[in-house]
């Protein structure tokens, strides 16, 4: 069962955390403006609080696919995972709007000035468009399955437009990048599915790894229907992901190398660094081989451990493939070095830490205030 | 109605800057933020060593990238001329446009500056703008990007929207030689001491541009992009030169 007294903690910490790293954030903005990020017109464009939207919405959109598939396939079996993804969706969806909020110029004309342009030629337009039809049914379908109780009927068709809004999301995400074919490294009309089942895996991952943190990482404090689920299926359905995530990171790799396009250098930067070895054999292969062992796979520490890997690996995948797709400047120049160099200022990191923070606190306010670990029992 | 282009003779091209000069008093820029820049890179290895320049404006695109991806319909294609512009009064700083750019001509001057000491704190604005230059021109019009930059917006070359727009219709060329047009001559055309600058209607068969267009075999950049520059160069071989890489080196 849930342990309050430590849930509270987790809420006490986050609550503090948040406060300190948004005071440092808007301190330093109010202070320096963009100048307090390490962005450049050299060529780096999008940096890291891009990285961290991009994360926070992607692993958001993927907890959205999980839940939905479940509503729609899973059965009642499923339904002790279902709310808790369905709450950290909305969780990582706050904490990943509000970077954004922060990073761009005008967050406030935004709000209008997208909508109201139907300016549909732009990949952004209809990500924005499916953002906010996502928000709108993730909202609906959380407030269907607000009370513990039996699934309403109308949760399974809201779960199917919540399918294809997090789908439409994540898809579109990918052309923003995939589309832009001036820019190689980010150019291929694979992005936009392996946005998805990058999205995918992470989704696993967090449900994974926040369901045992809501246990006290124990599979003993779980109810036997959450027992079940993440010592069957899950570990099976998790190993096939990061498989497939895998494949499509080695493949972009090899032929990145092999390539002679040209801004496709940077993979020979890319793969010379501590970063993406800890992103491919730490993040991927080991969870893989975790999860691919029969006897620990159903282990509470072995998947604990893998999921938390896999989140961190995907972080890193995200940071690479954003920041990597620019460090090739469009021209060359003597004031363009060959590569450019780039490393988040100290304002950047701790927006991080603030949608960590923030995504926190909403999770675990909800855990205590919707029972997300609620099942029927058998 | 013109679609106004320009073309650019490498061979004449010397790399004086003067172009870059003039765009920063005209247009109000940063230092360092040329909206008009030449840039210089080497290439080979010594003693086989080459120096080369290449000037490079916004393009203002026939089918441009930037417009196509902006989200709020900021940045937009006029009709009446065929300028790239951007209305800061929509745009949100998403820089969406300068990620899609191919020749990354674009600026979001909100970052740190480009040279010290920081001239927006030698001339601080009194409103939203980026900052409050002695020598700031009448010029002002932030539906079309010109004035002096606000804060939070992308800004670009308009190809002196302010000065072309108020041509006599059907000029077929801009040459600063012809007394009565020269007011009209975009600021980087006008001072280019070599006169390696041509300014005209790419609509108008009989403009001087569609003919070295025409007769020296005028080049795009970038064309595999398909967007389809209002901007030619010519070049014959001399020291400048159209980059045909972008890299310094070889992946190998």
């Amino acid at each position: 069962m849930i342990n309050t007294s430590k849930s509270n903690l987790v809420f006490v910490v986050a609550i503090i955390g948040l406060i300190v790293t948004a005071a440092l954030v808007l301190f330093n903005l109010a202070s320096q403006g963009h100048a307090a990020f390490n962005g450049s017109n050299l060529g780096l464009h999008w940096t890291f609080p891009i990285v961290v939207y991009d994360y926070f919405l992607l692993t958001s959109t993927g907890l959205a696919m999980i839940a939905s598939l479940m509503l729609i396939f899973g059965g009642a079996h499923c339904q002790p995972l279902v709310r808790r993804c369905l709450w950290l969706a909305v969780a990582g969806l706050v904490g990943g709007v509000s970077v954004l909020a922060l990073e761009l110029g005008y967050p406030v004309r935004a709000i209008w000035a997208i909508p109201t342009s139907f300016a549909v030629t732009s990949p952004l337009w209809w990500k924005v468009m499916f953002v906010i039809a996502y928000v709108v049914v993730l909202l609906i379908t959380v407030n269907l399955l607000r009370k513990p109780g039996e699934w309403p009927a109308a949760a399974r068709t809201s779960a199917i437009l919540l399918l294809l809004a997090a789908l439409g999301v994540t898809g579109i995400a990918g052309v923003v990048y995939g589309s832009m074919t001036m820019r190689p490294f980010w150019s291929s009309g694979d992005v936009p599915v392996a946005f998805i089942f990058e999205s995918l895996l992470g989704g696993l991952a967090f449900a994974i790894f926040f369901s045992y943190l809501a246990h006290g990482f124990s599979q003993e404090r779980m109810s036997a229907p959450l027992r079940d689920v993440l010592t069957g299926m899950l570990p099976k359905v998790f190993a096939l992901a990061i498989f497939v995530h895998l494949m499509f990171v080695g493949a972009r790799a090899l032929i990145g190398l092999y390539s002679n396009a040209e801004g496709l250098q940077v993979w020979q930067y890319l793969a010379g660094t501590s970063l993406f070895h800890i992103e491919l054999w730490a993040g991927l292969v080991l969870p893989l081989l975790l999860m691919l062992s029969p006897g620990l796979r159903s282990n509470a520490g072995s998947q604990t451990l893998a999921a938390l890997l896999v989140m961190i690996s995907l972080f890193i995948a995200r940071y690479d493939y954003i920041i990597g797709g620019q460090l090739v400047p469009m021209f060359k120049g003597a004031w363009a070095p060959e590569l450019l160099s780039y490393a988040p200022s100290f304002t950047e990191w701790m927006l991080l830490l603030m949608a960590i923070f923030l995504a926190n606190a909403i999770y675990v306010w909800g855990e205590k205030k919707f029972d997300l670990s609620w099942c029927k029992q058998a | 109605m013109a679609k106004w282009g320009m073309v650019i003779d490498l061979d004449k091209c010397t790399g004086c800057q003067a172009c870059t000069t003039a765009c920063a008093m005209e247009n109000n820029r940063l230092p360092g933020e040329n909206w008009q820049d030449v840039l210089f890179y080497t290439e080979g290895t010594y003693p086989n060593v080459s120096m080369k320049w290449f000037p490079r404006p916004c393009f203002h695109c026939e089918n441009p990238s930037c417009v196509s991806v902006c989200p709020t319909r900021a940045t937009y294609k006029d009709p009446e001329g065929g300028f790239v512009l951007i209305d800061w009064n929509k745009c949100i700083g998403c820089k969406y446009c300068q990620v899609a750019c191919p020749y990354g001509v674009r600026f979001f001057t909100d970052e740190k500056a480009v040279v010290q000491p920081d001239i927006r704190d030698v001339f601080p604005a009194k409103d939203d703008r980026q900052w409050d230059p002695p020598y700031k021109g009448p010029q002002d019009d932030p539906s079309r990007g010109i004035g002096i930059q606000p804060h939070g917006v992308v800004s670009k070359c308009t190809f002196c929207y302010h000065k072309v727009s108020k041509a006599p219709e059907g000029v077929a060329d801009l040459d600063e030689d012809i007394p009565e047009l020269k007011e009209y001559v975009p600021g980087c055309v006008r001072v280019c001491a070599p006169k390696a600058r041509f300014f005209g209607d790419l609509d108008n068969p009989e403009s001087y541009v569609n003919k070295l267009i025409a007769d020296k075999r005028g080049v795009r950049l970038k064309e595999e992009t398909g967007n389809k520059p209002q901007v030619y160069y010519l070049s014959g071989g001399a020291a400048a030169a159209v980059p045909g890489l972008r890299s310094m080196k070889d992946k190998s």
